[in-house]
C-alpha cells in the first residue's frame, strides 16, 4: 500500500470537524512565527492585565505579553513536543513490537512482559517518576513521555506484525529463499508502520494533554516558552480578576484535544445499523411511489 | 370474516425501504387462518414469507422501514395502520414467536429461567417467585430433561434442540392464540426436527392455538400443516388444504416443487428433477407472472398479465395460473 | 475456573516483581550519590570518612541483587526510608495520606459510575435523537477538557462567582463536591461512551428481536437484555479509569490543597526527593496491578460462559 494511497484513504474517512480542529492546530503550529502579531516574550508591565482591544485582540497577561501571540506560539510548542514524542515512542515501539511478532517464542514472551509492565502503569506516572529522578528539562520531558508511550505502540505493532506474518505471501517468500532480514525490512516493517501511524495520530491528543499537564505542574515546558498548560497555571493566581487568561489557553487545548478525540472515535469501526434519516426515507418513497399496486 | 377466522390477510403489499434499496417482498397476498388450524407458508429463501408475517407485527431490524397496504386482521383487530403500541401489546400476549436460530435468538447473558419467567411477569402479572414456578412448569411442558437445573443454566450450555424447546416455552408462556414459527426446525438435526414438530402439534392441541408455520421444507408441511400457502416472488401462487395441494397441485411452481422431491421408487443415480432457472431477485414489482421465465406451460400473455388467485376444478384450492386452470 | 484465576494471579505477581525491579533500577540510577545526601542530612559538614560510613551503613557496597532484596523487604514492611528533603519517615507520611486520596478516588469513582450509567443509558434510549446528540456532545467535551482546566472553571464558577463551595481545603462533605466532580468528570464521559456504544451494539443483536417479540418496550429491552451484555466491558473500562483517576489525583490534590499521596508524589518529584518518589511509585503500581487483577477476576467469576468449568 503506497503512502499516498493510504493518506487519501484515511482522509476520506475522517470526520470534517476533526479535520478542522487538527488542521487548525497543525497550521497554527507550523506558521506561528508569521501569524503571531507580537513577540510572545516581550513584556510590558505597563500594559499588564488588559482586556481584549484593538491592539491586543485577546488582551495581555500579567506580565504584559500579548495573549493572542502566546496562544499561537504555544500551539507550535505543543506540536513540536507531540511530534518528537510520537517519533521516539513509535520508533522504539515498532522495533520491539515487530521483533516480538516476527521471532515469537521466548523473545516474544520476554519483550511482551516488559510491554505489560509499561501498560500497567499510567503514562503520566511514568513520566513524573522519570522527571522526579532525573530532573526537569525539555529533553527529560520528551524522553519520559516517550518511555510512557512506547508500550502501547509496541502492543499494536506486534498485533499487526502477527497479522502480516500469517499472510500466505510471507510463507511464499520464505520458500523462495528470501532472507529473514529481507522479509523483515521490506515486507513486515512497511505494513506495520502504516497501521501504527494511523493509531498514533489518535494518541497525539493524549500526548498534547500530557505535555500540558506536565507544564501545568511546572515540570514540563519552562517559561518563557509559551505552552497552554503553563499559561494556565501562570494565570491561576489572577483567576478572580482576569479569568480570561485562564480560560483562553484552556479552551485552545480543549479544542485541539476534541479534534483528536473525534478522530480516534471515528477509527473505532462502528458498523451498527442506524434508523434511516428522513431524507433517505423520502428518496426511497419516491422510488416506490411509481410502483403500481394491484387489486387482487 | 367468520367467527372461526383468527387471521385474515387481504391484498397485503409490503415495501421495504433501507438506506441502500427499496424492494417489494410482498405483492398483493391474501389468505386466512382459522382458530386451532396450522397454516404452512412455503417458499424458497427470498420469497417474502418471513417479512409477510413479521412486518405487520412491527418486528423489523433497525434501519429498515416498511410501507404496508392492504389489510391484516387479527382476532377482529386491524393491524395495518395501527399504532406501534397497540401492535406491541399483541406481541407475546396474543401472538407468540419462534425463530429460526435458537442460539442467537436467546440472550447469552441471562439464565433460561429468567428469559422464560419474564413472560409470566409481563403478561400474566405474576410475581417473581410465581413466575419462576410457572417457568419451571413450562420447561417441563416442552419436554426438557432435568428441569430445575435448567432454570439456572445459560443458553450456551444447552444443545440446539433444547434451546429450541426453550424458545417454544417462551412463545407459549402467556398462552397466546397464535404461534408464528419461522423455520423452527431448519437449524436442527433431522432427528430432533421430528421431535420439535411433534411437540408443537401437541402444544397446539393442548392450548388450542393456531399456528403459522413458515418453512421451505415440504416434509415439514406434509407432517404438520392443515392448509398451506405457496409463495413465489412475493406473491401467493397457490392456497389450499395440504393433502389436496400436495397430491394434486394446481400451479406449475408447486408442481415443480413436488416433482423435485426424491421418491422411494427412484433408482440410485437417477437424474435430478429440479426446476430450471433461479427465482427472481426481489426488487420492483414484476410485470406479469413471476414464474413465467421458468414455466413449461408459459404463454405469451403470461409475461404481461399478472395472474390472480382464482378458483380451480378443486373448490378448496385457489391457484394463480389461468393457463393450467382454465 | 480455579486454574484460570490462579494463572491470572501468578501473572500479576510476575508483573509486580518486574515493576519492583523497575522501581529499584530507577532508584539506583538516580544521579547524585545517595551516601553524600544522607551524610549531608545528618550534619552540615561532611568528610570522606562520614560518607564511607554511611555507604557501608545503607549497604551501598553490597552486590545489586542483595540490595534489591533488602530494599524489597523494607518496602513490604512499610519502611520506605527517610525523605531527603524533610527528614520525615516516608512510610508514616504515606499512612496519613492514604485515606485522603482514598476519599478523593472513591468519590470520583462514584460520580463517574452514576454519571456514565445515566448519560449512556439516556443516550441509548433516545438513540439518534436530540437527547442522544446532547449527551454525546457533552461527553466528548468533558473527555477532552484537561482536568486542571475543569478544576479551574469549577472553582471560578462555584467558589469565586457563586460562593457555594469552598475554594480549597479538605474538610467536611461540602469541600468534597468540587474535587470529586473535577476528578470524576473525565472518567464519567469516557465510561458513558462505553455504555452508549455497548448498548447500541447489544441492541443490534438477534436476541433483541426475540425480546421485541415478547412485547417488551424499548427501555425494558435496553435494561433487561442489553445491559447484562455490557457489564464485562464496563467493568474493564472502570478499572482503567480508576488508574486514570489516580493520575488525576496527582494534579488535583495540590489544586485543592488536599494532602494525599498524589500531592506527596508531586512534591517529591518537584524536589527530586527520590525516596518519596520511589515509595509513591511502588504504591501506585501495586494499586494498579491489584485493581486490574480484581477487575479481571471479577469478570471471570461473573462470566456465564465459564460456568461449565465450575460445575
Amino acid at each position: 500500500m503506497t503512502f499516498v494511497y493510504a493518506c487519501r484513504a484515511t482522509l476520506s474517512k475522517v470526520p470534517p470537524l476533526a479535520l478542522l480542529a487538527i488542521g487548525a492546530f497543525v497550521f497554527l503550529g507550523i506558521f506561528s512565527s508569521w501569524l503571531a502579531p507580537y513577540n510572545p516574550n516581550t513584556q510590558n508591565l505597563l500594559l499588564a492585565g488588559q482586556g481584549p482591544g484593538a491592539d491586543h485582540w485577546f488582551g495581555t497577561d500579567h506580565l504584559g505579553r500579548d495573549t493572542f501571540s502566546r496562544l499561537i506560539v504555544a500551539s507550535r510548542t505543543s506540536l513540536v513536543g507531540v511530534f518528537l514524542v510520537l517519533i521516539l515512542a513509535n520508533t522504539v515501539g515498532i522495533c520491539i513490537g515487530t521483533i516480538a511478532g516476527y521471532r515469537r517464542g521466548w523473545t516474544d514472551e520476554v519483550l511482551m512482559r516488559f510491554v505489560d509492565v509499561g501498560l500497567a502503569i499510567p503514562s503520566l506516572i511514568i513520566a513524573l517518576a522519570v522527571i522526579g529522578i532525573f530532573g526537569t528539562s525539555y529533553w527529560n520531558m520528551i524522553i519520559s513521555l516517550a518511555l510512557a508511550w512506547w508500550p502501547g505502540s509496541a502492543r499494536i505493532s506486534r498485533g499487526v506484525a502477527l497479522n502480516i506474518m500469517n499472510k500466505p505471501h510471507i510463507e511464499a517468500l520464505r520458500v523462495l529463499g528470501a532472507s529473514p532480514l529481507r522479509i523483515y525490512f521490506f515486507h513486515l516493517l512497511p505494513g506495520t508502520i502504516g497501521a501504527v501511524l494511523v493509531y498514533a495520530t489518535a494518541d497525539a491528543g493524549a500526548i498534547a494533554l500530557a505535555i500540558a499537564t506536565l507544564s501545568f505542574l511546572g515540570l514540563g515546558i519552562q517559561p518563557p516558552t509559551p505552552e497552554w498548560g503553563q499559561m494556565l497555571v501562570d494565570a491561576l493566581p489572577y483567576l478572580e480578576g482576569d479569568p480570561r487568561q485562564v480560560i483562553l489557553p484552556g479552551l485552545a487545548l480543549t479544542f485541539a484535544v476534541i479534534g483528536f478525540n473525534i478522530l480516534g472515535e471515528s477509527f473505532a469501526l462502528n458498523r451498527v445499523p442506524a434508523p434511516m434519516s428522513r431524507r433517505m426515507l423520502v428518496s426511497r418513497r419516491r422510488v416506490t411511489a411509481s410502483w403500481k399496486k394491484v387489486m387482487v | 370474516m367468520t367467527a372461526s377466522q383468527l387471521l385474515t390477510v387481504g391484498n397485503l403489499t409490503i415495501d421495504l425501504l433501507t438506506a441502500r434499496t427499496a424492494v417489494r417482498p410482498v405483492d398483493g397476498v391474501s389468505y386466512s387462518l382459522n382458530r386451532g388450524e396450522t397454516l404452512a407458508i412455503v417458499g424458497e429463501s427470498g420469497s417474502g414469507k418471513t417479512v409477510m408475517n413479521f412486518a405487520p407485527l412491527g418486528l423489523l431490524p433497525i434501519g429498515v422501514e416498511a410501507d404496508m397496504s392492504g389489510s391484516v386482521s387479527f382476532d377482529g383487530q386491524e393491524l395495518i395502520g395501527a399504532s406501534s403500541n397497540d401492535i406491541r401489546a399483541l406481541r407475546g400476549k396474543s401472538i407468540g414467536f419462534i425463530f429460526q436460530d435458537p442460539m442467537s435468538a436467546l440472550n447469552p447473558a441471562r439464565s433460561i429461567g429468567r428469559q422464560i419467567g419474564e413472560m409470566a411477569e409481563l403478561h400474566l402479572k405474576m410475581s417473581r417467585s410465581a413466575a419462576d414456578r410457572h417457568a419451571l412448569d413450562l420447561i417441563k411442558l416442552v419436554g426438557i430433561s432435568d428441569p430445575s437445573a435448567r432454570m439456572r443454566q445459560y443458553p450456551h450450555e444447552l444443545s440446539g434442540g433444547l434451546r429450541q424447546r426453550v424458545m417454544i416455552a417462551i412463545a407459549i408462556a402467556a398462552e397466546p392464540k397464535l404461534l408464528i414459527a419461522d423455520e423452527p426446525t431448519t437449524a436442527l438435526d433431522v432427528t430432533v426436527q421430528a421431535q420439535i414438530l411433534h411437540l408443537l402439534k401437541d402444544l397446539k392441541k393442548r392450548l388450542n392455538m393456531a399456528m403459522v408455520l413458515i418453512t421451505h421444507d415440504m416434509g415439514v408441511v406434509a407432517g404438520s400443516g392443515d392448509r398451506m400457502v405457496v409463495m413465489y416472488a412475493g406473491r401467493a401462487a397457490e392456497v389450499g388444504p395440504v393433502e389436496r395441494v400436495l397430491t394434486q397441485p394446481r400451479h406449475p411452481y408447486t408442481m415443480g416443487l413436488i416433482n423435485a422431491i426424491p421418491r422411494r421408487t427412484d433408482l440410485v443415480g437417477a437424474a435430478f428433477r429440479g426446476l430450471p432457472g433461479v427465482p427472481p431477485v426481489l426488487g420492483r414489482p414484476l410485470e406479469g407472472c413471476g414464474f413465467a421465465p421458468r414455466c413449461k406451460f408459459v404463454l405469451p400473455d403470461c409475461s404481461t398479465n399478472r395472474p390472480h388467485l382464482a378458483g380451480t376444478t378443486d373448490p378448496s384450492i385457489l391457484a394463480a395460473c389461468p393457463v393450467v386452470n382454465v | 475456573m480455579i486454574s484460570l484465576i490462579s494463572k491470572r494471579i501468578w501473572q500479576s505477581l510476575l508483573l509486580l516483581f518486574l515493576a519492583s525491579v523497575l522501581c529499584f533500577s530507577l532508584v539506583i540510577s538516580a544521579p547524585g550519590n545517595v551516601a553524600i545526601l544522607i551524610a549531608e542530612l545528618r550534619s552540615p559538614i561532611v568528610s570522606k570518612e562520614d560518607i564511607a560510613k554511611v555507604a557501608e551503613e545503607i549497604g551501598l557496597n553490597k552486590p545489586l541483587p542483595l540490595r534489591y532484596v533488602g530494599w524489597l523487604g523494607d518496602a513490604i514492611q512499610g519502611n520506605f526510608g527517610i525523605s531527603y528533603k524533610t527528614g520525615e519517615d516516608v512510610g508514616e507520611s504515606l499512612e496519613k495520606r492514604l485515606s485522603i486520596t482514598a476519599t478523593l478516588i472513591a468519590g470520583g469513582a462514584a460520580f463517574a459510575l452514576m454519571g456514565s450509567l445515566f448519560l449512556g443509558f439516556v443516550g441509548a434510549l433516545y438513540a439518534h435523537r436530540m437527547p442522544d446528540y446532547l449527551a454525546r456532545g457533552a461527553a466528548l467535551i468533558s473527555a477532552s477538557t484537561p482536568s486542571f482546566f475543569v478544576g479551574a472553571l469549577l472553582v471560578y464558577a462555584f467558589s469565586v462567582a457563586l460562593r457555594i463551595f469552598p475554594t480549597f481545603g479538605y474538610g467536611g462533605p461540602i469541600s468534597w463536591v468540587l474535587p470529586w466532580t473535577t476528578i470524576g468528570l473525565l472518567p464519567a464521559s469516557v465510561l458513558s461512551r462505553v455504555v452508549r456504544v455497548g448498548l447500541e451494539e447489544a441492541m443490534a443483536r438477534p436476541y433483541v428481536l426475540t425480546a421485541m417479540s415478547k412485547g417488551l418496550t424499548r427501555s425494558q429491552i435496553l435494561f433487561r437484555d442489553a445491559m447484562p451484555n455490557i457489564i464485562p466491558t464496563y467493568l474493564s473500562a472502570l478499572g482503567t479509569q480508576v488508574g486514570v483517576m489516580v493520575v488525576g489525583a496527582v494534579v488535583i490534590e495540590p489544586m485543592f490543597a488536599w494532602q494525599g499521596v498524589g500531592e506527596l508524589f508531586l512534591t517529591g518529584v518537584r524536589f527530586r526527593d527520590f525516596m518519596v518518589v520511589q515509595a509513591c511509585l511502588l504504591i501506585f503500581i501495586t494499586f494498579f496491578i491489584v485493581v486490574n487483577l480484581t477487575v479481571d477476576v471479577g469478570m471471570m467469576l461473573t462470566d456465564p460462559k465459564l460456568r461449565r468449568q465450575r460445575s
